[in-house]
């Protein structure tokens, strides 16, 4: 069986996704009997199509100067190719606009449309239009996966399918990496907010403009992916209340160390209500963590705290979460083609 | 905290009829005590000891009162505990020059007392960040006094950290 692909945006993750499949095109065939072909790669001005299949191999071996390939054409554009050339699934890794969601929510629309399943590693679509996206994709019967846009490769969507006695009732999570490096150096070198983002920013940490993770954005985008697919709400981004951690003073921190406790930007979902904002956590919560790191607390039914940590960035930790989605839907074309 | 006071017949099956409306409001049972020694026309005294979810507490007490009546259970009294909880928050902004006093006054008026404050500035007029220590007794929930150090922090431009 032939299943056949096509990736929009070949930026970091894009090129790790190719990298990571490269690696383990071998599972697919021993694990579904299937062959994965790459009939297209978008990017923002062009892209490779070959109907037969792009050499893979070749296309990473390329690096940046995948547009001298063969295949390269240039003025190409996905939303115009894409119910022409024959594809069953669609990788989505383009920048998101983060007020509309561009251009990855027409990609994934149109996709849809065509009856092609989706994996998306952009997060814009899903906090702005969940609801719209799931009921096209009910009505196309098409597979949504999304795994890499909430903490990356941890997976913490799929979490759900192994859940399903134990309802989730509540989340309290860290989702943004740069806002908690920032809050860990302050706290462990007494250091001013500015000098520790200055930090950040030349580590690579956080962007030249931060706004987005260190007011919380980030953060509440993924959380209320989170709370739609695993508390089963229909929320969107203007449902959170957001407070970022800018004014955090040195002086906060210290008193908040006098009683035990530690400052960080918790994303919260319980009682219906969603918040982004800087809390008050014991010293031993199992959420005081260090670093870039992510992690999420998951309050259940029957089972008390499940709570998961890992790498909440990164190309490969993204590309590996894509895997998984694919992985995930491979698995169900073969079942589907078996009945 | 709660502890409830009812009078129910002495004949088998009755007690659960007085567990159930508690059990199906989401309270947890610490303690039941029957006072056989003082029946009365063949009506036990219970007091029983639970605890319901604090978010459903006004709402789930009315709903279990409500159940109780509709079974005939004799309700004799019903009293919320005096246990006290502490918390601590913290306050950053011009916590002094926007009337600190006030801030204590206000929360008092509420129940919740300040049993400490605690300040860290650099400069007279730079902004602070004062740890407040609060005492509240258990009929106040957390909600109200969040509810009203929101109101206190929006008027005076305040940010509040908080458990």
């Amino acid at each position: 069986m032939k299943v056949k692909i096509c990736l929009i945006g070949k930026g970091t993750v894009g090129k790790c996704f190719l990298e990571l499949l490269n690696k383990k095109l071998p599972i697919f065939k021993h694990k579904f009997d299937i062959d994965i072909v790459i009939v297209g790669i978008f990017e923002i001005d062009g892209g490779l199509v070959n109907k037969s299949g792009l050499n893979i191999r070749k296309v990473i071996e390329m690096d940046k100067d995948f547009r001298k390939l063969n295949d390269w054409k240039f003025n190409i554009n996905p939303l115009d190719l894409i119910s022409k050339i024959d594809v069953d699934i669609c990788i989505e890794t383009t920048p998101t606009n983060p007020e509309t969601g561009e251009p990855a929510l027409s990609h994934i629309k149109a996709a849809i449309k065509n009856g092609i399943h989706i994996i998306a590693s952009n997060k814009g679509p899903f906090y702005l239009k969940y609801k719209e996206i799931k009921e096209l994709a009910n009505k196309n019967a098409c597979l949504i996966q999304y795994e890499a846009t909430v903490a990356s490769g941890v997976p913490i969507l799929s979490i759900k399918k192994s859940l399903g006695a134990s309802k989730i009732k509540a989340i309290r999570a860290i989702l943004n990496g740069t806002s908690n490096y920032i809050l860990s150096r302050m706290a462990s070198e007494g250091i001013d907010f500015s000098i520790a983002l200055k930090e950040a920013q030349e580590l690579g940490y956080a962007e030249a403009d931060p706004t987005l993770d260190i007011e919380g954005y980030d953060a509440a985008g993924k959380l209320v992916i989170l709370a739609n697919e695993l508390l089963g709400w229909s929320k969107s981004i203007q449902d959170v209340k957001i407070r970022g951690i800018s004014k955090i003073t040195p002086q906060a921190i210290e008193l908040a160390k006098s009683d035990g406790y530690i400052i960080k930007h918790l994303a919260i979902a319980e009682n219906n209500s969603l918040i982004v904002e800087p809390r008050l956590i014991e010293n031993y919560s199992a959420l005081n963590i260090s670093g870039t790191l992510n992690v999420i607390e998951l309050k259940t039914e029957y089972m008390g705290s499940i709570v998961l940590m890992g790498r909440g960035a990164g190309g490969y930790e993204a590309a590996s979460a894509i895997l998984n989605d694919l992985f995930y839907i491979c698995d169900f074309l073969k079942k589907d083609d078996n009945i | 905290m709660i502890n409830l006071e009812v009078k129910i017949p002495d004949t088998p099956g009755t007690l659960i009829e007085l567990i159930k409306p508690i059990s199906n409001n989401g309270g947890n049972i610490f303690g039941i005590l029957h006072h056989h020694d003082k029946k009365i026309n063949n009506l036990i005294p219970v007091d029983l000891t639970f605890e319901l979810p604090e978010e459903l507490r006004e709402k789930a007490l009315e709903s279990i009162k409500s159940e109780l009546r509709k079974e005939n259970i004799q309700i004799d009294r019903i009293s919320l505990g005096t246990e006290k909880r502490h918390l601590t928050i913290l306050l950053t902004g011009h916590v002094f020059d926007t009337d600190v006093v006030d801030t204590i006054k206000r929360l008092a008026k509420k129940k919740i007392i300040v049993t400490g404050l605690e300040a860290r500035f650099t400069e007279v007029d730079d902004i602070s960040t004062v740890k407040f220590s609060l005492e509240l007794p258990e009929s106040i929930s957390e909600k109200n006094l969040i509810n009203e150090m929101n109101k206190i922090c929006e008027e005076k431009n305040l940010m509040m950290i908080r458990v």
